[in-house]
């Protein structure tokens, strides 16, 4: 099969389609388990006297917890494939229909040990603040959690698959991303952990955990620690997070990850196209990339990838000055007290 | 403040006997040297079953995880995570020089070039944890900061060749590029590793950790990272000792992990105020 | 044995990099835990994990760039144009999140007049806070500190991949730990928040760039001799 340019460009898209699902199920998995940033709020709550019912998931930070999980589940995932894909090699898909799941099940599956030590750990060290463990809320939470985390586990993977096959799958094995797949899994755990961190938890830490606070104000350091407790009906578990922090929090945050898979993707493409890398690769292109190959045409792509990526960004920077402009004329001043 | 009250707490915690039988830990110095001896001396025999140099892993991270807790201790500015990656990437660093280095002044399986790379990890630790310490620089103040790190240099290099060594079955440059980092095991490896030195402290953090129950943690880890690996070198095939050895090495960290996993949540649940099935919070005074 | 100017540049750019991953480090508005309350100015995560989602997505068009291009330059550049990208995405949605999900506005806590664009900050701050979102200045600060960041990042794996013949998969590796070494140092200095350059903490940055240039000299010495022992450079 020749290299068909078109089919490079559709993969992009579908590989965008599950970053965007990765990232919005990212964060509400850390919403549920209170995870990351906002969870120093849970971690004050008992200090303060405020003893609740939340799941204190405090694995670490998103990025490394997340790198664990897609890297883990690339790890097995690489591993099953490496005995399966000889067993099939016609159709090689079949080997990753089998692997994928599978590796993203046994990762969700360390993804719940981890977040029980986590939990029980952090709870039992606070014991002089009377915070007890709720048995229905440490066991309650864990397969939210686990099915969460499987599903941007299993966008990761597919993802990484895809992209350490991206070549093979548009026609020439010659233009498969250079890193294994389980790189390419920890490196996308790595970022779509700091984006959930940094854009997500925004709307639960801001938003949610301090509902009974005036919307419109950042929350002030008195607030700190007094997390809101009651839900609509009842003690509000961490499980009441999810359903509020899906409406936008999180489509926000995959929003995020896809438009940065997109633009990093579809620049590094169109500069090749522009280029005249693409659509005919050069004939001594070797199967097994090395460094020390060049051609003018690909020089020629990496510039137009650099302009591109330029363009983009000055226009990011008038995009926020406008925005900010707008936003600010719109709500105006800090009204209250 | 906040140190001087948890140092009473831990006395108070000596005197009560701990509850728990498990006595493993000695002082932190004690636990460094033995930990350190025990896990380059496995490092430099490669030749030996998965199952020791897996013994040596375990150590390397409970002397990494203990590191970590007695420099968190004091409060860091950022994330506990932080320092632990900091130690597995040097541990990444070290690893490469210490296998460059391995062909050299080898007697048969005996590979004592390695610990270069260690020594060497050593020396960035501290030149890291002096400008971090130091009051001319960055002024972290973080008493024996300086040897944290370069612990935590030496203990992650120690680790990560032990797992190198665990995988590919040899010290071979060539084959752990072929075998770990170009078919992207180096990744998990890291990650988890990491997780192996700040997860204990990161998870057991609070006023009422003790030094007993966080450093069982890294233990249940390392089981986990076993059971992966051996799975990992059955695969690859690359044990001179046939498939006895990498089934060998999943059922022992199916038994490590089961052991500390369970007696880790069952001491927590010990520990803690209260266990209780359900219940609500107490209501706002 | 001789020591061929490969295996000095070897050491020159893994110095380069480690010192403008430590730069780019305090150039980007970090607002940690606070930030995710809206109590501070900043993306609300801490410093090394959001430089290390920058560079590796830096990292990751590099390395696509590396296999039909060797020249540094190329390379290096598209590492950190990938970076900056992300950052400024997750700022703009950082604000957009802000902006509908909390009704707070983008505004500095350290200074009453934007440097840059000169708008009032301070009529638009809730009390006893230390500002929220990602305003103008910021944004630029941050955008800078990107683009360094995965420029030090991807220098330093064209350096480790192109001069001290390491494979991809190892490059990546090492080249991600000697840069987390560095934003580590960064992140102690910062200690907390910072909204970017003018924050009064950017002034103890030389401290810590003195520290990440011995580390990195001493990291570029290190991948230097293994690449001796493992039979001279390229």
């Amino acid at each position: 099969m020749p290299l068909e340019v078109v089919l490079l460009f559709a993969w992009t898209l579908v590989i965008v389609f599950l970053a965007f699902l990765a990232c919005h199920f990212e964060d509400n998995e850390s919403d549920i388990g209170s995870q990351s940033n906002p969870n120093s709020q849970v971690q004050l709550a008992p200090q303060v006297g405020q003893v609740h019912r939340f799941f204190n998931k405090a694995i670490s930070g998103e990025p490394l917890s997340n790198a664990l999980y897609q890297g883990t589940a690339g790890m097995i995932a690489w591993m099953l494939l490496y005995k399966l894909e000889p067993l099939v090699p016609d159709a090689k898909w079949k080997a990753a229909v089998v692997a994928i799941p599978l590796a993203v099940g046994a990762s969700a599956l360390i993804h719940m040990i981890f977040a029980t030590t986590a939990h029980c750990g952090r709870i039992a060290a606070q014991k002089r603040f009377e915070q007890p463990i709720y048995l229905d809320v440490f066991y309650g939470h864990l397969i939210p959690i686990a099915t969460h985390g499987f599903l941007t586990t299993f966008s990761i993977v597919s993802i990484a698959y895809i992209q350490s096959n991206l070549g093979a799958l548009a026609g020439d094995p010659r233009l498969n991303h250079p890193f294994a797949l389980p790189l390419l899994a920890f490196i996308w755990g790595i970022t779509v952990g700091s984006i959930g961190s940094s854009t997500g938890d925004v709307h639960y830490g801001t938003e949610r955990e301090f509902q009974d606070r005036p919307f419109g104000e950042g929350k002030r350091v008195i607030y700190h620690g007094r997390i809101t407790r009651y839900a609509d009906c009842g003690i509000r578990t961490s499980k009441d997070i999810s359903p509020f922090c899906a409406k936008f929090g999180s489509p926000a945050t995959g929003l995020t990850f896809g438009l940065i898979i997109l633009l990093e993707n579809w620049r590094t493409l169109i500069g090749m196209k522009l280029g005249g890398y693409l659509p005919v690769l050069p004939a001594n292109l070797p199967l097994v990339p090395t460094v020390h190959f060049a051609t003018a045409e690909g020089n020629m792509a990496a510039v137009w990838g650099i302009i591109l990526g330029l363009i983009i960004i000055a226009a990011w920077i008038v995009g926020n000055m406008i925005f900010v402009k707008w936003i600010r004329a719109k709500c105006g001043p800090f009204v209250g007290a | 403040m906040a140190a001087a009250e948890e140092k009473k707490a831990e006395e108070k915690k000596v005197e009560e006997k701990p509850k728990v039988e498990f006595k493993f830990p000695p002082n932190e110095t004690q636990l460094g040297i033995i930990a350190g001896i025990i896990a380059a001396l496995i490092t430099i025999f490669t030749g030996l079953p998965a199952v020791i140099k897996a013994v040596g892993m375990i150590f390397a991270f409970v002397w990494c995880a203990d590191s970590v807790r007695k420099t968190s201790k004091y409060g860091l500015g950022t994330g506990v995570p932080s320092i632990g990656v900091m130690g597995t990437g040097y541990g990444v660093v070290g690893a490469l020089m210490g296998l460059a280095f391995a062909r050299f002044g080898n007697i048969g399986q005996f590979y004592p070039g390695v610990l270069v790379g260690v020594v060497f990890m050593g020396l960035i630790g501290l030149v890291s944890g002096f400008f971090s310490n130091s009051e001319k620089y960055i002024a972290l103040k973080i008493p024996r900061l300086e040897r944290a790190m370069m612990e935590l240099g030496m203990a992650g290099t120690l680790a990560l060749l032990l797992e190198i060594s665990i995988v590919t079955g040899s010290l071979n440059f060539d084959a752990v590029v072929t075998r770990v980092m170009e078919t992207g095991v180096i990744a998990f490896m890291f990650i988890l590793s990491g997780m192996a030195m700040f997860h204990p402290y990161n998870a057991c953090l609070g006023p009422d950790e003790r030094r007993e129950r966080t450093l069982m943690v890294p233990v249940e880890i390392s089981g986990l990272l076993c059971i992966i690996l051996g799975f990992a070198l059955l695969i690859l095939g690359t044990s001179p000792w046939g498939p006895w050895d990498p089934a060998l090495l999943i059922v022992f960290g199916v038994v490590i992990w089961v052991v500390f996993y369970t007696r880790f949540i069952k001491t927590c649940m010990k520990e803690c105020y209260a266990t209780v099935g359900t219940g609500l919070i107490k209501t706002i005074e | 044995m001789t020591i061929e100017p490969e295996l000095i540049w070897i050491v020159v750019y893994v110095t380069i990099g480690g010192m403008l991953g430590c730069l780019g480090a305090h150039l980007l508005p970090v607002g940690g835990a606070p930030a995710a309350m809206g109590t501070a100015t900043g993306i609300a995560t801490g410093t090394v994990q959001i430089m290390l989602g920058a560079v590796v997505t830096g990292l990751f068009t590099a390395a696509t760039v590396s296999s039909f291009s060797n020249n540094i330059w190329l390379v290096s550049l598209a590492g950190a144009v990938g970076a900056t990208i992300m950052i400024q995405v997750v700022m703009f949605m950082a604000n957009v999140l802000y902006a509908f999900g909390c009704g707070v506005v983008p505004v500095s806590g350290r200074v009453a007049v934007d440097p840059i664009t000169k708008a009032p900050q301070t009529a638009y701050k809730t009390p006893q806070t230390d500002g929220h979102g990602v305003p103008d200045v910021v944004f630029i600060s941050g955008t800078v500190g990107g683009f360094m960041g995965g420029f030090g990042g991807a220098l330093m794996y064209f350096a480790l991949l192109f001069y001290a013949n390491f494979m991809y998969g190892t490059a990546v590796i090492a080249a991600l730990s000697i840069f987390v070494a560095n934003a580590i140092l960064a992140a102690y200095n910062i200690r907390g928040t910072t909204e970017g350059y003018w924050d009064p903490k950017f002034k103890k940055m030389p401290k810590a760039l003195i520290g990440s240039f011995c580390v990195s000299v001493l990291a570029g010495i290190v991948v230097m001799l293994a690449t001796i022992a493992l039979g001279g450079g390229a």
